[in-house]
């Protein structure tokens, strides 16, 4: 049985003081069932994606008071909390659930309240997402690695610190093209000198912002699918891998977990990615947005920043770094914007068959792919 | 940062001192007390303890800003390759920004990680400092 | 009480100097001395614990070198003792994280000891007597201090950072032999810090001659007496060193000349360590002493009370002292600082906690 996704919907990517999660789930909700000729009764399961609810929110299992407020009265809710791949691990199971016969419409829906702390209490929720009691007890940042892989990557390919800077000049170039992106504006190369470092030599231009947000899709199975008044998009296939800790690798400027991902899936489903291939992947810094495409074989290693400006549908929600990264519906929103992209309401017209969304918690440890494709 | 107690406790071995996980099917090393060998699963491992010097092949200026952190802040962290051969992350203490450099020979010192709560523990665990005796 | 004549020595030593250093006259200029004072009672610069260090952490590294030295299986050693005046836990014992992150057996004696700065020394007086008895092959004593000062107070141009560790053992392993030990103790109240004071104070003119003077004198003429040993049987003479005026002072009053007091001051260049200060000059002493020579330490507490020891240099001193860092090196490895920074490094500065 086939995955459809019929519906899709998000709120803008901003820090949303007046918001709470509730208010800002309603609408990602409301956008995705309008069209979709189904309302909140009709949707058997309810899965939920977020990251950091308990620690932010004090709230477990948020599902159960989703579907409390917002009306899903014969509902199976649930939740589901993979650090930054929530979302993914949340596509996939509801993947799973229709693949399977078990349900026929499962509505998706992922958030994240990143704003309702300082900085300084944030970044210690944020820097969960590394081994507690390895880094994170002896404070090792998530931004700290992405500056040591940035230091490889230089060395080993003679790459410029300059140049790395591309992937977030095109971001934010995207992302003033994107209504619900939350950095509209763009930046350029200059301002890099004078950016407020994170960990040297990695700066807030090099970096996702801190972000609230709530997303959602509606997958169904192909009978549903075909008396929907939207056109479907094809959840094809879900993938994952892995990786070791960054201190086991033997190469850090290789994400082998994408890789092999990457190959699975490739081998599979018989597709192949090429530069001309919309693909939506975690730059949560821009270096690892570099890595990721090597990784999927899309550009030569230590080539990645050449490709930047060969790639017309890259991150055309404007990433990580410039939609924003409310973790637990990231994903999500990736995968919204490649539906807008395969069916025609983007900024930017695609005629490709295929898309893919890539989805990673901290520098590839734990790396999910979703391959999504145009109805046929 | 509050801690558990019977967390931090049970920890001491990862953290007043550096073990090495050597495996005894495929022969890798890794840092830290583990339970299998994280590159082939076997349970055939064997620790032992690092004398604590190393070199270091990576590191970072770190303003990553968390509550408390303030007092130690801008901090380096980096990689470093220990004698024994697995290359542990942590941070590198007592330093100039810009006395380091890749190559620097550096030792093991017991440093507080963070202690700011009055009334709480004190989290100590082991850092880098270039070596004394060169 | 006295002697454990050649039965018990000095296995291994280590030191611990922290990196930082702030200059004397800077401290002086900033409560408004006039920064001749420094001069008056000879002191440089003082040396200054990082923020992530305390009595434990400097503790520790002058115990590991004193077992690298030594190079004893650290299960071998049955007692572990931290003199300190800056524990870092009122209640809990600095000792047991040391000993647990040595690697040293559970089956030991472990303690905190507080006698101001001679409570390091009490702890070699006890580990000998453990030894000499038989109750442990080794113990080793530890001095470590994070010194506390009154900001503006005059003690604050000396109070700093350091530690020193022993190992005491069998003579046969020794790099020293203990000769001769006395300990000269009466309730002088010079100096004091009461409980859940932040700064200690002090008696200032009357911690000079009521209290280290006399208490070290005596100590240091009953161990004369005792052993029959006279001053210029005394290669070196090492003293507690609140300052660079002090030791010199007393060594005076006592017959030694300069030049064998000298070479163990060094609180002009670091400042008081407190419970380290006599023994890390004993350290820098054994660093460069000769097989065959005799010295003479007197560590002193305020409260009040000396000690006088008295050890013979082995041949074996030669061999350890390349296998850890030296008071010189530890002293010639330096980074100054700011009063600024001084003050946010020793927690002097007033914030809110989240
Ligand atoms: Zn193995």
């Amino acid at each position: 049985m086939k995955t459809y996704v019929v519906g899709s919907g998000v709120t803008k990517v901003d820090r949303h003081y007046d918001k709470n999660y509730l208010v800002l789930i309603d609408e990602a909700v409301g956008k995705t069932l309008a069209n979709s000729g189904l309302d909140a009764s009709d949707i058997e399961y309810l899965v939920v994606s977020t990251a950091f609810s308990e620690s932010i929110l004090n709230q477990a299992d948020p599902s159960t008071y989703i579907a409390q407020n917002l009306g899903f009265r014969n509902v199976k809710a649930l939740t589901v909390s993979s650090g930054e791949v929530s979302g993914a691990v949340a596509l996939d199971y509801a993947h799973a659930l229709i693949r399977s016969g078990k349900a026929s419409r499962v509505l998706v829906v992922g958030f994240e309240k990143m704003s309702e702390y300082p900085s300084w209490v944030i970044n210690r929720v944020y820097a969960k997402i590394l081994e507690y009691e390895v880094e994170g007890i002896k404070n090792v940042a998530p931004s700290d690695y992405a500056a040591l892989i940035m230091n490889d990557y230089m060395r080993r390919y003679g790459v410029s610190r300059e140049s790395i800077i591309k992937w977030s000049i095109k971001m934010h170039e995207n992302a003033v093209k994107t209504p619900h992106a939350q950095l509209q504006f763009t930046i350029s190369a200059d301002s890099l000198s004078k950016a407020l470092r994170i960990s040297e030599p990695l700066t807030m231009l090099d970096s996702h912002p801190t972000s609230d947000g709530a997303a959602a899709l509606l997958l169904v199975n192909e009978s549903v699918a075909k008396k929907a008044g939207t056109t479907p998009i094809e959840l094809v296939d879900v993938e994952s891998s892995v990786n070791l800790p960054i201190y086991l690798r033997d190469d850090l400027t290789y994400f082998s977990a994408t890789a092999a991902a990457y190959k699975r899936l490739s081998s599979r489903n018989g597709v192949k990615l090429t530069t001309n291939t919309a693909v939506n992947v975690y730059d949560t810094y821009d270096i690892y947005g570099l890595l990721t495409i090597e990784a999927l074989e899309i550009c030569a290693r230590g080539e990645a920043v050449k490709c930047v400006d060969e790639m017309p549908y890259l991150n055309v929600g404007g990433g990580l770094k410039a939609r924003g990264h409310p973790v637990g519906a990231t994903p999500l929103y990736q995968v919204h914007e490649l539906r807008e992209l395969m069916s025609g309401t983007s900024w930017i017209k695609y005629d490709g068959d295929i898309s893919l969304a890539h989805a990673m918690s901290g520098p590839d440890n734990n790396a999910w792919l979703i391959l999504l494709r145009g109805w046929v | 940062m509050k801690h558990s107690i019977s967390i931090f406790w049970r920890l001491k071995d990862n953290h007043y001192k550096i073990y090495v996980t050597k495996c005894g099917d495929c022969g890798r090393v890794a840092p830290l007390k583990r339970l299998k060998c994280p590159y082939c699963g076997s349970r055939n491992v064997e620790h032992i303890e690092s004398r604590g010097f190393g070199e270091l092949i990576n590191y970072t200026v770190s303003y990553y800003r968390t509550e408390g952190s303030e007092q130690y802040l801008p901090r380096v962290v980096g990689l470093v390759k220990l004698d024994e051969g697995p290359v542990i992350i942590g941070e590198i203490t007592d330093v100039d920004l810009n006395e380091l450099s890749i190559g620097t020979r550096v030792e093991a010192v017991l440093r507080k990680y963070s202690s700011e709560d009055p009334n709480g523990l004190i989290y100590y665990g082991l850092k880098f400092i270039p070596v004394i005796k060169k | 009480m006295t002697s454990s004549r050649f039965r018990v020595g000095i296995v291994g030593w280590g030191a611990y100097i922290p990196v930082y250093r702030i200059k004397a006259k800077e401290i002086a200029r900033q409560w408004g001395f006039d920064d001749r004072v420094t001069d008056s009672i000879w002191i440089e610069e003082k040396a200054v614990a990082g923020a992530d260090e305390d009595t434990v952490t400097m503790g520790w590294y002058a115990a590991r070198s004193a077992l690298l030295r030594a190079g004893v299986n650290p299960g071998d050693i049955g007692a572990v003792f931290v003199g300190t005046e800056s524990k870092p836990y009122a209640v809990k014992p600095s000792s047991t994280i040391i000993a647990d992150a040595l690697g040293i057996s559970a089956k030991k004696l472990s303690t905190d000891l507080e006698f101001a700065c001679r409570a390091g020394s009490e702890g070699i007086r006890i580990s000998v007597s453990l030894v000499e008895s038989g109750a442990v092959r080794y113990g080793l004593a530890i001095g470590s201090d994070t010194a506390q000062a009154n900001p503006g107070d005059v003690l604050e141009l000396t109070a700093s950072s350091g530690a020193a560790a022993y190992l005491v053992g069998p003579a046969d392993e020794s790099v020293a032999v203990f000769e001769s030990l006395v300990t000269y103790v009466t309730d002088t109240p010079d100096f004091w810090r009461r409980d859940g004071s932040r700064y200690p104070a002090h008696g200032e003119g009357f911690t000079g001659e009521p209290a280290y003077f006399h208490h070290i004198v005596s100590a240091v003429k009953m161990l004369m007496n005792e052993s029959g040993l006279k001053p210029s049987d005394f290669d070196y003479a090492v003293f507690h060193q609140p300052n660079g005026k002090f030791p010199l002072q007393v060594g005076r009053m006592l017959g030694f000349p300069r030049e064998k007091v000298l070479p163990g001051i060094v609180t002009p260049w670091i400042g008081n360590t407190y419970n380290a200060s006599a023994l890390l000059g004993l350290a820098k002493i054994l660093e460069n002493s000769k097989p065959g020579q005799r010295i003479l330490v007197a560590p002193f507490g305020s409260g009040a009370g000396a000690d006088a020891i008295s050890v013979l240099v082995t041949d074996k001193v030669l061999e350890r002292v390349g296998k850890a860092p030296t008071v010189e090196e530890l002293i010639a490895r330096k980074k100054y600082i700011s009063y600024a920074e001084y003050a946010k490094f020793r927690n002097l500065i007033h914030r809110n906690l989240w």
